[in-house]
């Protein structure tokens, strides 16, 4: 067991990074009455964390037991049945699911598959509490139409039913269902709080850290804490007695896209371009979300740039990353970025050297 | 008498014909008989009753021989024939080579007299096919054409289906199958001209084709005569007549009608006719072997001269003489001309045939764009190669069943007469219909099949038949492909044709020269009195791409206009522009190059030059749709074109827009307003516009994109699959999407620490066995083990392994990929294939314990404490890896039962550890009979663990090592005696 998972807060109280925010959600929870949440952060963040602390507060930890279950619903579409297939994650109070899994079918999962599940109310309520929750991941990746048959259900069944909305980017949900939900916002956990939190497993583990290890760590962690502590462990697995300027090992995309990166300053070309179009290809291949790609090679370019040049290149990637979104195929786009800077730099030099 | 067509053309031509019928016999049977005019006079006069009219018949057949424009091939046939009458008097008349000699003289006999007319039917009916056949792209000379024509007006008089038709007295003929005709019964013959009857002709007494085939010959038979008609009277040799009132069309009046008349390319037509010739020794056997007689053709080819330039002369001479008789049928001409045919070729391939038996590949594919020329090609070889042709095209019914009885006919004719002329099948437009074409391929498929099959047998009746001659011919009956098989088609692509794609012989047409389609078209546009200039003929012939039926129609439209061609009608709407889509390829090659033509139109008509390309561009995108495809080819090859750019700026415009037909892309499959599509192409207007070169792209098809696609789907695929192996504590908070983006490195790296050595376990430390044990327990967790991998090592784990055999240990899910980028080398350390070796025992083991006490444990609490009882367990779980395994006390919930599989290596790698252990265990000594015994009832099974803590002592250690040894694993039980929590267990259970 890695140590993010061993060393993951089972209970509100022993949140560390997001304290405020645990303490808010407990009070929620002790005052018996509970809205639709929507968890929004960047991954690494410990949205996930915290809903499982939340669930635990409200049901005890009964809510640790829970069932795998792969089961594929007929849901009747009209004219046809449609199969949907979905992984649900059960305990006694609560479903954990994944509907933009069923991708373009995700409007049935939330018309037919989440009423249905919303409209039963738990049995043994025993006077606790009398609902049961649902934990929806990934609400960002759902369809328009999927939102939109969500929120009719959101209002319709909240007697017996809460929500628990999970997503990356609240931008992606629309208005409509955020106003239903109470809205938690997970930051990026800040580098000190990072630095605690690794302080806090060195501790556990027995390590002796270096001062100012984890501060490197955590700098190099892109204020992920997911990735932090990985990073750690990684440390701890390469060499042990912790040196002070012990190599963080890199993570290897990012490597990649800094050779990307280099590549394009050497020579500006549309040879080089379809180099590196190959290049992005390995990368879009290995499952790298390309808007990250996106972020991580303009943050490449941008170490190397002259800082006249840094605006402009900001902003064009700005510009194709929204068209990215737009889009379909990732990589015209990438690569459209990487001539658009192709061109501005080689502009530049000219200008600059001749 | 009168003619069925009582049109004064014909009726003109018929007496020429007659006329020119004399002459050759005149030249030809002088030595034989006197000449005897006196029958072609005579037919005007009614024909007396009684007497069939077999005479008549004679001549037609000449006329029909020089179908090869050829002169030569007149002469020598009627000298074949006429030595041939008189032995054919001989022959018994009911002979299967049915001599229509003998029927002539035993003029009475009915018998006779319908094996005659029988054959005369056939004659006729098989000609008549082949003429109408002909006439759909028709090819013949004028000349023959007239003559074809005027041998089926005669037999429209001496037999016809319809009693009605025929004049004066008749009788009433039935057919061997069942055809039943009219035959008329006609004047006086002479014997000697009876005698000069050919047999061969009337090989196909006995019809293979349905009556309702036959039926629609004559119909078409009809209509080809009515066409032929106008035809002929536009010939080169009667060019001084009136053009008839029907005007034909120009693609048809011109159509080639010998081989070297072809436009097409060379090559591909020697090949075909050198595939259709390679049949020669199956379909005509050992009928001809005529090496010696080189010098007759030769001979032959002379005389036909001298006889052509008669032929002309009494054509001019004799033009107005009016016979209307003829009471000929066709049924001789057939067999002289296939006789002449097939000899004249069989010499020039003599060769070849010998050396190549029938054709390895059975049927021939042709293919290529509309107006080529395929189906003329077709034909004329076929004809070329003396078969008569059979076609079947798009126009017919092609529903399965129709066209196998209709290939079947054709193809395997075990014609009772063996001497008829064999059929070639044509099928047009193969590609045609999907649905319908998908029934005729299946049924020559099923042919070929059944060819390959019997091969070995076949080849030795073929081998027999070549020596043994006529003798074996009758073994060809076997129901498979005899005859040659044409395909045409125009897409070889399509879907349909994938079979026959394999077993066929494609050739593939591409266009004709230029310089060859503009001679063709200046020099019928000479004949008609066309003025054109050979710069309009040029430009029309490049603008239709050298589609010469299209340049064709469009010439003779402006004629009947009386307007001449010149440039700017090209490109106006007078010339109809196909709107034929061009493959992905032609679009993409389209765009990325510009087009040299143009340039040197320019200087002809500069003015709106480029908004011509564009609109030419544009037309083309838009007919063949699939903006998707042609914008990922767009995408593909772009960069490797060869544009000056030296600023990025024209290459940033591409991309931007590529990017916009993605973005609109997206934006109509999302809204599904297609109506949007019609601003995809002119983005690849622009595109070309920016890139467009005058050279030649190298285009490569698209796969770059998909092969991405599939790639990363299936890395999702084994991603979202492991996510749901692994426990769903740990798998809730990991997601598959964000794994790759953060996880997978320092997982990595975890997953295989450097400080891990590969020594034996017993020598770890204390901190190591901990280590090891927490690497154990992560990697169970996550789900993760390792796995042989056969196909050698992956380039990272080569570096720091020392490979023990061949194969080398990965991780089961394959997570190291992730990290593998192309030119990319990470810096992670690899575990030797021993540590590994260990891991993957040790998490077997880990798994299977965890598994047992998850059952055992029901609680909920306690799985994550037990866990870490596990892992505080550890180093004497790993140091008993052998059969007995004292769980320590302190675990009641795991001391239900332990058990393990081992590997043989690991075997004997923890022996020494048990010899030692053993002291150390504490419990009972088990007594070696105890253990036979169990042995001896779990026979299949051998113990490897004790569920009670007990060990058993060296030298039983021993014996259970050897045993195990032989066998996968051991199972033991013992009865009566446990310390342990009892409960019951399954066997199944213990098998993991």
């Amino acid at each position: 067991m890695l140590w993010v998972d061993k060393y993951r807060p089972k209970t509100l109280d022993k949140v560390i990074v997001h304290e405020d925010v645990a303490q808010n959600l407990k009070k929620l929870v002790t005052e018996q009455d509970c809205p639709h949440l929507l968890f929004y952060g960047p991954s690494g963040s410990g949205k996930k964390t915290l809903i499982m602390a939340l669930l635990r507060q409200m049901f005890g930890p009964s809510t640790d037991k829970v069932k795998v279950e792969n089961k594929t619903w007929k849901v009747d579409a009209g004219s046809r049945t449609i199969d949907v297939e979905l992984t649900t994650l059960s305990s006694s109070h609560h479903v954990e699911m994944n509907p933009a899994n069923a991708g373009f079918q995700d409007r049935y999962v939330v018309q037919e598959i989440i009423k249905e599940m919303a409209k039963n109310r738990p049995i043994d309520t025993k006077g606790k509490k009398g609902f049961k929750v649902l934990v929806l991941n990934e609400v960002d990746k759902l369809s328009r139409e999927a939102q939109h048959s969500l929120r009719r259900t959101m209002e319709k069944y909240s007697a017996s039913c809460r929500l628990i909305l999970c997503c990356n980017s609240s931008s992606k949900v629309t208005e409509a269902v955020r106003s239903r939900c109470l809205n938690i916002r997970i930051s990026a956990p800040a580098e000190d709080k990072i630095v605690k939190v690794l302080e806090f497993i060195g501790k556990k583990e027995g390590l002796q850290l270096p001062s100012g290890f984890a501060a490197r760590i955590a700098e190099k962690s892109n204020r992920s804490l997911r990735r932090a502590i990985l990073l750690l462990e990684t440390c701890r697995v390469q060499q042990y007695p912790f040196t002070h300027n012990q190599a963080i090992p890199p993570m290897d995309w990012e490597e990649y896209v800094s050779e990307i990166a280099s590549d394009i300053m050497k020579e500006q070309s549309p040879k080089r371009l379809f180099q590196v179009r190959g290049k992005l290809y390995e990368l879009l291949s290995n499952c790298i979300p390309p808007e990250i790609i996106l972020k991580r090679l303009l943050k490449e370019l941008l170490r190397k740039l002259d800082s006249e040049l840094k605006h402009e290149v900001s902003y064009w990637a700005a510009y194709y990353e929204h068209r990215m979104r737009l889009g379909q195929k990732a990589i015209f786009h990438l690569e459209a970025f990487v001539a658009k800077f192709m061109s501005i730099y080689k502009s530049f030099l000219i200008a600059t050297f001749g | 008498m009168d003619m069925d067509f009582p049109d004064p053309e014909e009726l003109q031509w018929l007496e020429a014909n007659n006329s020119n019928l004399e002459d050759d016999f005149d030249i030809e049977l002088d030595h034989l008989h006197p000449p005897s005019p006196p029958s072609e006079p005579e037919p005007p006069e009614s024909p007396a009753p009684g007497e069939p009219s077999l005479e008549p018949r004679l001549p037609p057949s000449k006329p029909i021989l020089p179908l090869p424009p050829k002169p030569s091939s007149i002469e020598p046939q009627l000298k074949i024939n006429s030595k041939k009458r008189p032995r054919s008097d001989v022959g018994s008349p009911l002979s299967e080579s049915g001599s229509l000699g003998d029927v002539v003289e035993d003029k009475r006999s009915r018998v006779d007299d319908e094996n005659g007319v029988r054959g005369r039917i056939n004659g006729c009916g098989d000609d008549d096919d082949e003429d109408w056949l002909r006439f759909s792209p028709p090819q013949q000379d004028r000349r023959d054409a007239d003559l074809v024509m005027v041998g089926e007006q005669k037999v429209e008089k001496v037999l016809s289906r319809y009693a009605a038709e025929i004049e004066g007295d008749f009788m009433p003929v039935t057919g061997l199958d069942g055809e039943r005709v009219y035959a008329k019964i006609s004047g006086v013959e002479k014997e000697e001209r009876v005698k000069k009857l050919e047999i061969k002709g009337n090989s196909e007494g006995l019809t293979l084709e349905p009556i309702r085939a036959l039926m629609q010959r004559v119909e078409h038979d009809e209509f080809s005569k009515a066409l032929q008609a106008s035809i002929g009277g536009e010939s080169d040799v009667y060019h001084s007549e009136e053009p008839v009132g029907q005007e034909q069309l120009w693609v048809d009046k011109y159509a080639p009608n010998s081989f070297m008349e072809l436009l097409s390319d060379e090559q591909t037509n020697r090949e075909v006719l050198l595939w259709l010739k390679q049949w020669d020794s199956c379909v005509f056997g050992s009928e001809i072997k005529s090496t010696e007689d080189d010098v007759l053709s030769a001979l032959r080819r002379h005389s036909s001269g001298i006889q052509r330039s008669k032929y002309s002369y009494r054509n001019s001479s004799k033009n107005q003489r009016e016979t209307m008789n003829n009471k000929e049928t066709l049924g001789a001409h057939n067999d002289i001309r296939e006789n002449n045919r097939s000899q004249d070729i069989l010499e020039m391939w003599e060769k070849k045939r010998r050396q190549s038996g029938p054709s390895e590949e059975k049927i021939l594919l042709l293919c290529g764009p509309p107006g080529l020329g395929k189906t003329t090609l077709a034909h004329v070889a076929a004809r070329h190669c003396g078969y008569r042709v059979v076609e079947i095209n798009a126009s017919d019914d092609r529903s399965s069943s129709t066209i196998e009885a209709k290939i079947l006919d054709v193809v395997q004719m075990n014609s009772v007469i063996a001497d008829s002329k064999p059929k070639c099948l044509v099928i047009d437009e193969i590609d045609g219909a999907l649905g319908d074409g998908k029934g005729a391929v299946e049924v020559i498929l099923e042919m070929v099949s059944a060819e390959r099959k019997s091969d070995a047998g076949k080849e030795n009746t073929a081998q027999e038949e070549h020596s043994g001659r006529s003798s074996s011919k009758k073994k060809q009956r076997s129901a498979s492909l005899l005859r040659p098989v044409i395909c045409i088609c125009n897409n070889l692509y399509a879907p349909a044709l994938r079979p026959l794609r394999q077993v066929a012989k494609v050739h593939v047409f591409v266009q004709p020269t230029l310089n060859r389609v503009v001679n063709r078209l200046k020099y019928i546009c000479n004949k008609e009195g066309l003025r054109t200039s050979s710069i309009a003929l040029t430009a029309l012939a490049e603008y239709t791409e050298c589609d010469i039926r299209s340049c064709l129609n469009t010439l003779q439209f402006l004629y009947k206009k009386n307007e001449a061609l010149n440039m700017l009608e090209i490109s106006s709407q007078v010339v109809g522009r196909k709107d034929a889509s061009k493959s992905a390829l032609d679009i993409w090659k389209e765009i990325f190059q510009k087009r040299r033509m143009k340039w040197e139109r320019k200087s002809i008509n500069i003015s709106n030059n480029t908004s011509d390309e564009s609109e030419v561009l544009l037309s083309l995108i838009s007919n063949r749709g699939d903006y998707d495809l042609i914008f990922d080819g767009i995408h593909e090859n772009i960069l490797r074109l060869q544009y000056y750019d030296p600023m990025m700026q024209k290459t940033v415009k591409c991309m931007d827009n590529l990017e916009v037909s993605d973005i609109i892309n997206k934006y109509i499959m999302c809204t599904q307003k297609m109506s949007l599509l019609v601003y995809q192409p002119p983005i690849a207007v622009q595109i070309h516009s920016q890139v467009a070169q005058t050279d030649r792209p190298i285009i490569e098809w698209p796969k770059s994109f998909q092969r991405y696609r599939t790639i990363s789907l299936e890395k999702l695929d084994t991603l979202h699959s492991w996510h749901s192996r692994i426990s769903p504590y740990i798998s809730r908070h990991l997601s598959a999407k964000s794994f790759v983006e953060e996880s997978v490195s320092p997982f990595l790296h975890i997953l295989s620490p450097p400080t891990m050595k590969p020594v034996a376990l017993h020598l770890l430390s204390e901190k190591e066995k901990s280590e090891l044990a927490q690497l154990v327990n992560t990697m169970v967790s996550y789900a993760i083990t390792y796995k042989n991998l056969q196909s050698g090592p992956s380039p990272g784990s080569q570096r720091h392994e020392d490979l023990l055999d061949a194969s080398s240990l990965s991780f089961d899910p394959p997570i190291h990929d992730f990290k593998n980028f192309k030119g990319y080398t990470s810096c992670h350390f690899v575990l030797s294939s021993a540590v590994k070796q260990v891991l993957v025992h040790e998490v077997e083991k880990q798994r299977i314990l965890q598994s047992s006490s998850n059952r055992a444990i029901s609680s909920a609490d306690p799985n994550n404490k037990e866990i870490y009882a596990f892992s505080a367990n550890k180093a004497s779980v790993l140091q008993s890896s052998m059969s007995n395994h004292a769980t320590s006390s302190s675990e009641k919930q795991v001391t239900a039962e332990n058990f393990s599989r081992q590997r043989q290596q690991a075997l004997s790698l923890s022996k020494p550890i048990n010899s030692g252990k053993g002291a150390t265990a504490n419990g009972p000594v088990r007594s070696l009979e105890k253990k036979k015994k169990a042995f001896g009832f779990f026979d299949r099974f051998r113990k490897i663990s004790n569920n009670d803590s007990q060990s058993a002592s060296h030298d039983i250690q021993k014996a259970g090592a050897t045993q195990r040894n032989m066998r996968p694993f051991l199972f033991k039980f013992n009865e009566g005696f446990t310390n342990a929590v009892k409960r019951p267990v399954r066997m199944r259970e213990f098998l993991l």
